[in-house]
């Protein structure tokens, strides 16, 4: 797939934050407070406990004291407003003695294998102090605050599979709770969700006895923001099989929408979603001008579409006449907006795929495949890397590479900065183009070379050659574009994976850093609790609206 | 100290790419060390061996071939570890084994020989029967037989000394592996002479042993893993001001 359209996804009901809250309330998932030890500021140690029918797990937080001049969103920050940590089963003194020495650590700890997920947050300092002072004078904060920045906290790495000592994601293959990828640090923050909400409330009451709870709706509106940089870039290229199998589940459930028959109800669902969705939009107080420029086009197009919508009959092919006419005229992101919607009305194609976004991620190499086939393949299916032209300045402009602080992932122009004969195996394409070289002069010395024989005389190329043969047979893994390239967007990137988790309201901080929102407009952990009977109704919470009524 | 699976793969491919092998070599040699650790197999201890055969100063040169037909290889690795030099040699084994029905595979002069069964578990994943060979010239003097079913990546293995002493009992650093298509190559111990079983691993206890890592994690010596950052660190680059915006924009 191409990096702009990547660049270009919407969270969808198949993000794994949207089937989460499904699964929660289907099975009954009940999440308690189990511990609340907070000063009056506000700083020490919570716990949540959940319930599912299989098991019992821990959320353990811990709030500290920190400096401003100390917050910092980057990977190579050292200290946080809180850490916390999913830990499955019971949470006695020894482990929470361990967890108090290392959790606040992060990557300088050592963590506990029971942990499955650990993170840290950083308050919106203003969301966080107004939120307080309203509360603590008997009044409701605006809601406009959150149009800004739509949390009180913004997690800035949600660590799982083994990192630091955790339990590995093979732990959970068996595990019915947390088989799916990332479900166990979408519920760490589902749950830290929550505590920002009590947090405020518990400090607002210390503050002054005339404090009032936060409003429910207010409260709905409340998300969890992340900030998300470079780091995030390589996961993509490094499980090709795994990206591959979530566009596929999202092109699978896209396609089976677009093949139903429009009828009067669902053409009423859509337009009602369309409706929300420019609402949303235009409620989003976006920082970055180009992505406020790019909400504003979205919000036109769609209300075009919406206008069209709303006076054209419901006839059989009414969803590819849309799709068509969006893909004909409409912007990238309007296009997969569009897409979404229409994977949002038919929850019957689409929510049984949820079972299928992970994948088995080995690349086999496939050494008796006769070489010239292999040259075939990268023709056929990697043509767009055989297009690149490497003496070209621009085509060659980055290299990626990790720096010593904290193995940061960073972007360095080549001849320029220091790091090049350090460089990081991220661009796929160059890689594939000097093989394809490499192999068409030994076709020349040996046409029926099997591919071992080529590789016994390029040993250092294995890698590179079983990517090619596992990957030529998906639709979806590669991500077709030169990541060498001047003009290339690692924000496409970052987008692409944080869609899939669920975030919303993306506001980039220029092309390399991103803060989201996750879980805004979700259901309380207290509406979980009451065990909805209307599950449809408790799943309805895409593109979340500002509170409306008034509030005292 | 315990870490996890993903760490010691993460870490212990970052150390081999900072020694300076490729990063197909890098994640092979990575999977085979996790594969063995997995299974209770002293992965980490033999690494701790194969990294004092390496340094900058002499990198890994690969393996000659001695000589090469279309059922049988003999290789010479020049006292390489199987974690640099076997991945290749195996997939030719494999792929004559599929042409021919049966192959044979002699490393001669290759270290760490019980790391191969990373690899091996792999091949008969992919559906080949495997057995491999190897004799440690010691006293007493011991065999192990490592044997793969079909479409299985957990093994039978039987370690075994021999008392009944060859007359011919040189040095033997080599490693022999054969691989068959059809036929199960699992090690039976029958023996006209005398032999004392030291080791006998079935797969239903090395399924039970896998478990038990996963909840538990893998324990390894600090030292080591301290060895294996500083390998990793290689790979870094040094932090500037000026670098620290190759991230984007400070926040």
């Amino acid at each position: 797939m191409e990096l702009p359209r990547l660049g270009a996804f919407s969270s969808s009901r198949l993000s794994f934050a949207r089937s989460l809250i499904r699964k929660m309330a289907r099975q009954r998932w009940q999440v308690t407070q189990t511990r609340f030890d907070l000063n009056a500021d506000g700083y020490g140690e919570v716990i949540y406990r959940i319930q599912t029918p299989q098991a019992r797990y821990h959320v353990v937080i811990f709030s500290r004291y920190l400096d401003d001049a100390q917050r910092s969103d980057r990977v190579i920050a050292e200290a946080w407003d809180l850490t916390f940590g999913l830990v499955e089963g019971d949470v006695e003194d020894d482990l929470m003695m361990s967890l108090s020495e290392n959790v606040p650590l992060q990557e300088a700890g050592r963590q506990h294998p029971n942990l499955l997920v650990i993170s840290r947050a950083n308050r919106s300092v203003r969301n966080f102090s107004s939120f307080v002072e309203q509360l603590s004078q008997g009044r409701q904060p605006a809601e406009s605050l959150l149009k800004t920045a739509g949390y009180l906290y913004r997690t800035t790495a949600v660590y799982g599979n083994g990192k630091f000592g955790i339990a590995d994601f093979a732990r959970l293959k068996d595990n019915p709770d947390f088989r799916q990828p990332f479900s166990a640090q979408m519920t760490a923050v589902y749950v830290l969700r929550q505590f920002s909400i009590d947090q405020v409330e518990h400090i607002a009451r210390n503050k002054s006895p005339d404090a009032v709870p936060l409003s429910d709706d207010l409260k709905r509106y409340v998300g969890i923001g992340n900030s998300t940089g470079l780091g995030m870039a390589p996961f993509l290229i490094n499980h090709p099989l795994l990206i591959n199998q979530w566009v596929h589940m999202r092109e699978t459930a896209l396609s089976l929408a677009k093949q139903e028959a429009a009828d009067e109800e669902a053409q009423q669902r859509l337009l009602d979603l369309m409706r929300r969705a420019i609402q949303s939009l235009q409620e989003c107080d976006i920082e970055n001008d180009d992505q406020r420029l790019k909400n504003e086009d979205v919000v036109s197009e769609l209300s075009m579409a919406a206008v069209w919508l709303d006076q054209v009959s419901a006839e059989a092919d009414l969803w590819l006449q849309l799709t068509d006419w969006a893909e004909a005229a409409f912007t990238l992101e309007t296009q997969e907006l569009i897409n979404t919607l229409l994977i949002e009305i038919y929850p019957d194609h689409t929510d049984g795929l949820e079972d299928y976004m992970a994948a088995e991620e080995s690349l086999d190499l496939v050494p008796d495949m006769p070489l010239i086939q292999l040259k075939q393949l990268i023709e056929t299916y990697l043509d767009w890397a055989l297009q690149v032209d490497l003496t070209s300045s621009d085509e060659r402009y980055w290299f990626w590479y990790r720096s010593i602080e904290k193995e940061e992932p960073r972007l360095g122009i080549r001849g320029v900065d220091e790091g090049e004969e350090k460089e990081l195996s991220i661009a796929i394409g160059p890689r594939v183009q000097r093989i394809h070289a490499t192999l068409d002069a030994h076709l020349r010395q040996d046409p029926a070379a099997l591919t071992i024989d080529f590789l016994m005389a390029n040993q250092r190329d294995s890698d590179i050659v079983r990517r090619i043969q596992t990957m030529a047979g998906s639709a979806y893994g590669e991500i077709r574009a030169n990541l060498w390239h001047r003009e290339m967007k690692p924000m496409h990137l970052l987008r692409a994976k944080l869609s899939f988790l669920g975030a919303q309201r993306f506001d980039p901080k220029g092309d390399r850093w991103v803060r989201v929102t996750f879980f805004q407009g979700a259901p309380l952990i207290a509406e979980l609790n009451a065990e909805p009977a209307d599950l449809v109704d408790f799943d309805d919470w895409s593109f979340a609206l500002a509170p409306q009524r008034p509030r005292r | 100290m315990k870490v996890s699976f993903n760490e010691l793969q993460s870490l212990s491919w970052k150390a081999f790419i900072g020694l300076g092998f490729s990063d197909g070599q890098a994640s092979d040699a990575a999977d085979m060390l996790c594969w063995m650790e997995s299974f209770g197999l002293d992965g980490v201890k033999t690494l701790k061996d194969a990294l004092e055969q390496y340094s900058l100063e002499h990198p890994y040169s690969p393996p000659d071939i001695l000589y090469k037909d279309t059922d049988v290889t003999v290789l010479d690795a020049h006292n390489a570890s199987v974690l640099a030099c076997s991945h290749l040699p195996l997939e030719l084994a494999f792929t004559q084994a599929r042409a021919r029905g049966f192959s044979v595979l002699k490393i001669r002069h290759c270290r760490q020989r019980q790391l191969v069964m990373g690899y091996l578990a792999r091949l008969a994943n992919r559906g080949m029967n495997v057995t491999a060979f190897w004799r440690n010239s010691q006293t007493p003097l011991t065999e192990q037989v490592v044997g793969f079913r079909a479409s299985s990546s957990v093994p039978s293995i039987r370690i075994y000394a021999v008392s009944e002493l060859p007359d011919e009992n040189k040095d033997n650093t080599g490693i022999t592996v054969v691989m068959v298509n059809h036929v199960d190559l699992l090690p039976t111990m029958r023996s006209e002479y005398e032999y004392d079983l030291l080791a006998r691993h079935d797969e239903s206890d090395l399924l039970e042993v896998r478990s038990k890592t996963e909840r538990e994690g893998i324990a390894v010596d600090a030292s080591l893993w301290e060895q294996l950052q500083g390998l990793a660190k290689l790979t870094l680059v040094a932090s500037t001001s000026s670098s620290r915006l190759g991230a984007g924009p400070a926040d």
